[in-house]
């Protein structure tokens, strides 16, 4: 069973399924404002529990040789489908921000005169961006006016502000450490001789300390070594920055792992079965 | 290692349908009336007292569910906030919640002009106050910051999926003095919130907030059954340690605990004569 379109049938397949969807939202809408509140939430758990049955199922379902079940081929549509529905909201996004900016200049808000900077950069960015992409596709000119406007405003402009932010963080970080390693308590004791280990145990220094001036072994333990032979091989910082990172914190973060991925299982379910009422 | 399908390890398909009969079941129970307990969160304890501070300064809240599209984190960030705006609504604290996702917008907006009709103070609702930034990263982060220093932010609340931006907010509300309480899934961001936020929700606990806020039966049930879910885990977790030990990273029943094809490796071993 195949879900992909014949070449000859696409075009007159495409219409129906836009005017089909079309007509199923054209329906749907006056249908969910007609129907009383009972009548709407079963609508909406009906809908749900078939669109999570569907995923569901897709992965429940033995497969063939080439890894595929009879629901495969339509995971990729399904999934289209939620790109659609994101961009009609980026719409809805972009409508609201540019709404508020516009009102912000038209009332003279305190600071409106950032909101024009917001919309001439949107309008302007927006103008470069469309017609660049027409561009491309050969729907318009490819001007030099064209190359070097978006070339300072995406390269030379956007990219740079990108770049000046996450710089930004680099500060934020020795800031933010110096709060968190002050020695308040044990724990925020622990914390900073564990950090100080790590952060001298992966930088050469680490390995200069401990190696050059200390004359710990470089080598790996031998085979058939004592416990107190294996202590002594890895008492340089670089090995014990690693067994920190390999033993103590990869299987800390794992445990997190697993207890996020059971949580967000869990959500999922309720979510399925419309059991969480939370915003819905 | 992913899963394509259930088909390539049966064993892990089984263990979803434990752990989604574990969570049903004591849905189930706390329906019926089971008692549940729940351990206390003091980073959630501390929303009310973040709030009360705003209200008192006259300053404004923000939530940021960060760069989180629409899924299933979204929708427990929304709650979250929803509950959040609840305790707002009590007050007419001033508040804004950020966005960089436009599907997140359009449903936040819809989640808060609930929470308002709910608290019986529709009229305070402001469509201006939950925002769509941008779904560009640092667009986004340079957007929040400038929102926190602009209007002096008291409270801070940021739940969600969180990537590289989480620093530049909670850097940003630490220098205003807002009390800040951060949850997130993203444990590589969990460092910079504990560095730089008042309280911080890890992991799993950002799942249990709305059980622990709303103290419904069906989160409640749905918890507990987490947790046996969890307590199930570290058991298989010791057991293929100690069997690795015993029998080698080879042997048929730790291919069944986590590789592709171990289920049928191990059923023809023990039932069906013989390895394949």
């Amino acid at each position: 069973m195949t879900w992909q379109l014949n070449p000859q049938d696409q075009w007159l397949w495409i219409w129906a399924i836009v005017l089909g969807a079309f007509v199923l939202v054209l329906g749907l809408i006056p249908l969910l404002q007609v129907l009383p509140p009972r009548g709407r939430r079963a609508l909406v758990v009906g809908i749900t529990f078939l669109a999570g049955l569907f995923f569901a199922a897709e992965f429940f379902m033995p497969v063939n040789e080439e890894q595929k079940n009879m629901l495969t081929p339509a995971i990729q549509p399904a999934q289209n489908l939620l790109q659609l529905i994101g961009a009609l909201a980026l719409g809805l996004g972009t409508y609201g921000l540019v709404r508020l900016h516009l009102k912000n200049v038209v009332q003279k808000r305190t600071q409106w005169g950032y909101s024009v900077v917001l919309l001439v950069s949107f309008v302007t960015m927006a103008f470069f961006s469309i017609w660049n992409t027409l561009a491309e596709k050969e729907l318009a000119p490819k001007t030099p006016l064209l190359e070097n406007s978006f070339k300072l405003l995406f390269d030379f402009t956007l990219v740079q502000l990108d770049a000046a932010m996450f710089s930004l963080i680099a500060f934020y970080i020795f800031s933010a450490a110096y709060r968190a390693f002050r020695i308040r308590s044990i724990e925020a004791s622990i914390l900073m001789f564990t950090a100080m280990v790590v952060m001298i145990g992966v930088v050469p220094l680490g390995a200069y300390i401990s190696y050059d001036l200390m004359g710990f072994s470089a080598e790996p333990t031998p085979e058939g070594a004592s416990f107190v032979q294996m202590l002594v091989h890895n008492l340089g910082l670089p090995k014990v920055a690693n067994w920190i990172l390999t033993s103590l914190n990869a299987p800390a973060q794992r445990a997190i792992e697993f207890g996020v991925g059971i949580g967000g299982l869990a959500m999922a379910i309720r979510l399925w079965l419309s059991l969480e009422r939370g915003i819905t | 290692m992913t899963y394509q399908h259930a088909q390539d390890n049966w064993f892990s398909a089984i263990i979803i349908g434990f752990i989604a009969l574990m969570v049903l079941l004591n849905i189930f129970r706390a329906r019926v009336g089971a008692q549940l307990f729940i351990r206390r969160i003091p980073g959630l304890d501390a929303i009310d007292e973040a709030i009360g501070r705003s209200t008192e300064m006259g300053r404004p809240v923000t939530m940021i569910p960060g760069m989180t599209s629409f899924g299933v984190v979204a929708v427990q960030s929304l709650t979250i906030f929803k509950y959040i705006t609840k305790q707002i609504a009590r007050f007419a604290t001033p508040m804004r919640l950020l966005t960089g996702d436009a599907t997140v917008f359009a449903v936040a907006q819809e989640a808060i002009a609930d929470a308002y009709n709910e608290s019986g103070r529709p009229d305070l609702y402001d469509g201006d106050s939950i925002r769509f930034l941008s779904d560009r990263q640092f667009a986004f982060a340079s957007g929040v910051a400038g929102l926190i220093q602009r209007e002096r932010v008291a409270a801070n609340f940021m739940f969600g999926e969180f990537y590289a931006e989480s620093l530049i907010f909670a850097e940003t509300g630490n220098m205003v003095g807002a009390i800040q309480v951060a949850g997130t899934i993203s444990f590589t961001q969990v460092p910079f919130f504990v560095a730089a936020c008042d309280y911080t929700i890890i992991g799993d606990e950002f799942y249990a907030t709305s059980a622990y806020l709303s103290r419904e039966p069906v989160l409640l049930g749905s918890l507990v059954g987490q947790d046996i879910a969890k307590f199930t885990f570290a058991f298989l977790a010791l057991s293929g340690a100690t069997l690795a030990t015993v029998f080698g990273v080879d042997d048929s029943i730790i291919k069944l605990l986590g590789q592709p094809g171990g289920f049928d490796a191990f059923i023809q071993e023990y039932f069906g004569g013989g390895t394949p």
